[in-house]
């Protein structure tokens, strides 16, 4: 079995693509996805990660109604994701004490738009099916272009930006009174979460993003002390779910999103029975 | 006395209807050491942080340093109660007291070695040198608010701004901290907020009571009445 796995992700082309994808992805969401967890901000990636349905939805219809075909729902999730990163991002500053119930309202509001472009376009939306509940055998050779550009942007800002962030996620307070751009870096990591949330869509869809985001590195909490080490275990773990999860679709003829976040689900429950570090 | 270093006239704030300062007025001097009491709600907090320019006043003016607050906050270190972090953030003591310098980051975004040399000196002010590699959250309460206080000492702060540093820590921890700003005492300007007076009032310079308006007394001057939350104006003994 472990041979015909082997030679599953070394002869098929699209098992290829997907290791590539899952690989990829699992390094910007276990960063990511780091400080999504000790920043406590889970909920508002979940509601960027809906909201993306808008953008796909918006494109879709452009595509097949309107005839422009180098758009692709990649695309409209990639500026609805940044989009509504920017709105809760203002919305965290401006409305503290009413956040959580604007930010559900975008969350809806995303999904809605979603439903009402889909509705408008012809035909049964296999694509869209696929970026809601995640394909990553689907995942083409643009699409892994696109991903490891994103990749790099991701690295890139983190390199430069570590620091700061760890400062603004443990206490905000202290980095306004040294003048530093609290909020500039607040909107930037938010938009980094943003483009992680797209990449992730390749591999568990838009509704399972947030399983892909947070578990990793909750799991990876129990274990690591310093968040440079829960960074690099999410990191190990992302490629992991992704993996197995992709193989045990594959044999069972499961769907691949709802698989990956299932084995995610199970291995963070039997984290519990590690104690804390 | 030397040069008032923070100048307060007539300040009025309110949240929402609720007003909590009300033509508030105080000067503190270079090097003093002072002790912020007051009954709850009564706008202590509120008014470190009109100090630190998070708020702004309504009325009346403030200046520290001779500049607005918010221009003068590089020259501030701010030290809140270590009850309010999560005990779970990933982050050691040592990263924690550099972060208290994070405004001196390179532009690709680490810490200068001169800014390192800066945080050992603080955790060896603090006595904590032995622990920089630990977690924030395993630390004892005395510990944990130690390590906040380098993490202000980090950037030479000409004012030290403390916010109950004493609550929620044991007697032991209590001194140790009480020790601490005895050794800073005359070295920068401390403003201390605290509910338990007593044992400040052989090591502060001044007394501010903040009920509304703010009182400045001397330590001899403080009523037994105010270990019991009855907070009035001092008595002058003719």
């Amino acid at each position: 079995m472990i041979q015909s796995l082997i030679s599953l992700f070394t002869e098929n082309p699209f098992f290829q693509f997907a290791l590539l994808a899952g690989i990829a992805s699992s390094i910007t969401s276990g960063i990511m996805g780091s400080y999504v967890v000790v920043k406590r901000i889970v909920f508002i990636s979940g509601s960027i990660s809906h909201s993306v349905l808008g953008g796909m939805g918006l494109c879709l219809w452009l595509k097949r109604v309107h005839g422009i075909s180098w758009i692709t729902p990649l695309d409209g999730a990639l500026v609805f994701a940044l989009l509504s990163a920017l709105l809760i991002g203002w919305t965290h500053l401006r409305f503290k004490e009413r956040e959580d119930t604007i930010i559900a309202a975008l969350w809806s509001t995303g999904m809605a738009l979603g439903i009402i472009f889909i509705s408008l376009t012809p035909g049964y939306n296999v694509e869209l099916m696929n970026f809601l509940f995640g394909n990553i055998l689907w995942v083409s050779k643009s699409d892994i272009l696109l991903i490891l550009g994103l990749d790099a942007i991701v690295l890139l800002a983190v390199f430069f930006f570590h620091n700061r962030f760890l400062a603004i996620c443990f206490d905000e307070v202290q980095a306004r009174l040294q003048n530093v751009k609290v909020n500039l870096l607040y909107f930037l990591l938010l938009g980094l979460v943003a483009i992680s949330v797209v990449l992730l869509i390749q591999v568990v869809g838009a509704i399972l993003v947030i399983a892909m985001l947070a578990i990793p590195p909750a799991i990876a909490g129990r274990f690591q002390k310093r968040l440079t080490g829960i960074m690099v275990l999410s990191i190990f773990l992302g490629i992991l779910f992704t993996l197995t999860g992709t193989s045990v679709s594959y044999y069972l003829n499961w769907p691949p999103g709802a698989t990956i976040a299932l084995g995610a689900a199970s291995a963070y429950s039997l984290s519990f029975l590690k104690k804390r570090n | 006395m030397s040069d008032p270093i923070i100048e307060v006239k007539d300040i009025s704030f309110s949240y929402g209807k609720t007003p909590i300062l009300k033509k508030a007025s105080l000067t503190i001097f270079k090097g003093e050491f002072i002790a912020i009491f007051g009954p709850n709600g009564g706008g202590k907090t509120t008014l470190l942080n009109l100090l630190m320019g998070f708020l702004k006043q309504e009325e009346g003016s403030i200046s520290v340093l001779g500049k607005l607050p918010k221009n003068a906050r590089g020259e501030i270190g701010y030290v809140p109660q270590f009850a309010k972090f999560d005990k779970q953030f990933p982050i050691s003591v040592f990263e924690l007291v550099l972060s208290g310098a994070v405004k001196e980051c390179t532009w690709w975004g680490s810490y200068p070695q001169k800014v390192k040399d800066r945080a050992h000196k603080a955790l060896e002010k603090v006595s904590l040198s032995h622990l920089k590699d630990e977690s924030f959250g395993t630390l004892s309460g005395g510990q944990a608010q130690r390590v906040l206080i380098a993490r202000a000492l980090v950037s030479s702060p000409q004012i030290l701004l403390l916010d109950e540093p004493i609550a929620s820590v044991d007697a032991k921890s209590e001194k140790e901290i009480y020790d601490l700003l005895l050794t800073l005492k005359g070295s920068m300007t401390i403003l201390m907020v605290t509910h338990d007076l007593e044992p400040l009032l052989d090591k502060a310079d001044r007394l501010l009571c903040v009920r509304k308006t703010v009182s400045s007394l001397l330590p001899k001057e403080a009523c037994g009445h105010y270990s019991m939350g009855l907070y009035h104006e001092p008595i002058k003994l003719i």
